[in-house]
């Protein structure tokens, strides 16, 4: 299946980049600010999570569903 | 969002302990946190060559949401959500042709529909020096609907805490008990079970960047088709696939972030689907944040996807005419006002999202007359204490 190739394709790059990235503890200022986050607005997160999924076909990606609605 | 001085010990604790995260904070909160967003969610009014009879208004939500974080000794937090929404409109019944052949929406119920949700989850999450482990519990219910579920997710750090593993958990059991189900002959007590199962990984790129590339399996089983809708039969099997790329890119010069996240979707309802989100963090002082958003989305449809009902089709053999199993595509943009006054954050946020069978990039062969626009605006405020 095409989504798992491209699946370990990525998982093969990323392993690549750990092999040469180095950035040290103190260079991390940038990475640790709040708009750097994967989340950076929980609620703004799970309400836009619920209106998409109310309005169209897809949901899931980054984490594990949560519990279902009778809006969809 | 915190306040600047828990995000000043976050951003110094962060950096001494050299951890990118991923889905959750890798550290535990410093000071409780309390947080409340109220939202209006307004969907734009069905013309009259769309619906020759009846009601033109749609659904009209206004949603609360509270959630309480707080430190539990040194490595243990803890989580409560709590959300509640007023939900009155109408929505599309069935699908019939008009005199020119060209399908034309019938609206449910002469006074519309209302309903509420209430729900509430409770968890907690586990810090060690190189990851974190937790789960939650939830429960929400509506007049017609009840959903209880579960997840667990655990993630870990390597390579001197520069790449990060998660796998997550969940498994929601639903009821399903429509109103009015013996004057409209729909059922009466169904349920629907779902479980996902998501991994994903992380990687510092240098560092200004982040990369995160995740997958994502849930498995839907039971009555999956809408009870409200007259003619609507869909298969008791789902399987959904989600492949999802995240980039975080801080600009050091413009004092600014990009947050661009890409989700691959398909179905083997037959949908396929691409998401698009970018948005941009303009940090004007230490005080103020400007994050305008741009997301566009497309579908394919579903393999039974029909944009006029036919009602001598048998309901063993599946069939629906709702507008969001139909291909379309779809772009909303916002903006996002965020205001930091030391223990209390305010955002503003005002998006608008249009969709069209214009604006899909899959081929559209029976376009639907009853696609979704609204407006959605929120005021949320944060307190830490």
């Amino acid at each position: 299946m095409g989504i798992i190739r491209l699946t370990v394709l990525a998982l093969i790059a990323l392993t690549a980049l750990t092999s040469c990235t180095q950035v040290r503890p103190w260079e991390r200022g940038y990475l640790a600010r709040e708009e750097m986050a994967w989340d950076s607005d929980v609620l703004e997160r799970q309400l836009n999570d619920h209106i998409f999924f109310s309005k169209e076909a897809s949901s899931g990606g980054n984490s594990a569903a949560g519990g279902g609605c009778g809006c969809n | 969002m915190k306040s600047k001085h828990s995000r000043s010990l976050i951003a110094i604790s962060t950096s001494a302990l050299a951890l990118p995260g991923i889905a959750q904070a890798d550290a535990p909160p410093t000071a409780p946190t309390l947080s409340y967003k109220i939202s209006n969610y307004q969907e734009d009014d069905l013309t009259r060559e769309q619906v020759p009879f009846g009601e033109l208004g749609r659904y009209d939500i206004d949603v609360h949401q509270f959630q309480y974080v707080a430190p539990l000794g040194r490595d243990f937090a803890l989580f409560i959500d709590a959300n509640h929404e007023d939900m009155s409109g109408a929505s599309p019944w069935f699908s019939t042709a008009n005199a020119a052949g060209e399908p034309v929406i019938n609206m449910s119920g002469a006074s519309g529909i209302r309903d509420e949700r209430s729900e509430l989850s409770i968890g907690t999450r586990y810090y060690s020096q190189n990851g974190n482990f937790g789960g939650a519990v939830g429960y929400s219910e509506e007049n017609d609907y009840r959903a209880t579920y579960a997840n667990l997710s655990g993630s870990r750090n390597f390579n001197n805490d520069l790449t990060t593993v998660t796998l997550g958990f969940s498994h929601s059991a639903d009821d399903i008990f429509p109103t009015d189900a013996e004057l409209f002959n729909r059922v009466q007590n169904e349920d629907k079970r779902a479980t996902s199962l998501a991994v994903s990984l992380s990687q510092v790129i240098n560092r200004v960047a982040t990369f995160q590339t995740a997958l994502s399996i849930t498995e839907q089983s039971g009555f999956l088709s809408d009870p409200y809708k007259l003619q609507d039969s869909r298969p008791d099997n789902k399987t959904q696939i989600a492949f999802s790329n995240s980039l975080r890119y801080f600009f050091i010069e413009a004092d600014g972030a990009l947050q661009a996240n890409y989700r691959y979707y398909h179905d083997d309802f037959g949908i396929s689907s691409h998401t698009l989100d970018l948005s941009w963090f303009q940090n004007i002082n230490r005080s103020f944040q400007v994050a305008p958003m741009l997301r566009y989305y497309s579908q394919s449809a579903a393999d039974f996807y029909t944009n006029i009902d036919d009602f001598l089709k048998p309901l063993t053999e599946p069939q629906s005419s709702d507008y969001r199993l139909s291909a379309f595509g779809a772009f909303s943009g916002g903006i996002n006002l965020i205001a930091d006054f030391g223990d209390w954050t305010a955002t503003l946020t005002a998006e608008r999202y249009v969709a069209n069978e214009k604006y899909s990039v899959y081929a559209v062969n029976q376009p639907s007359p009853a696609l979704v626009q609204f407006v959605r605006l929120s005021l949320g405020v944060d307190y830490s204490f």
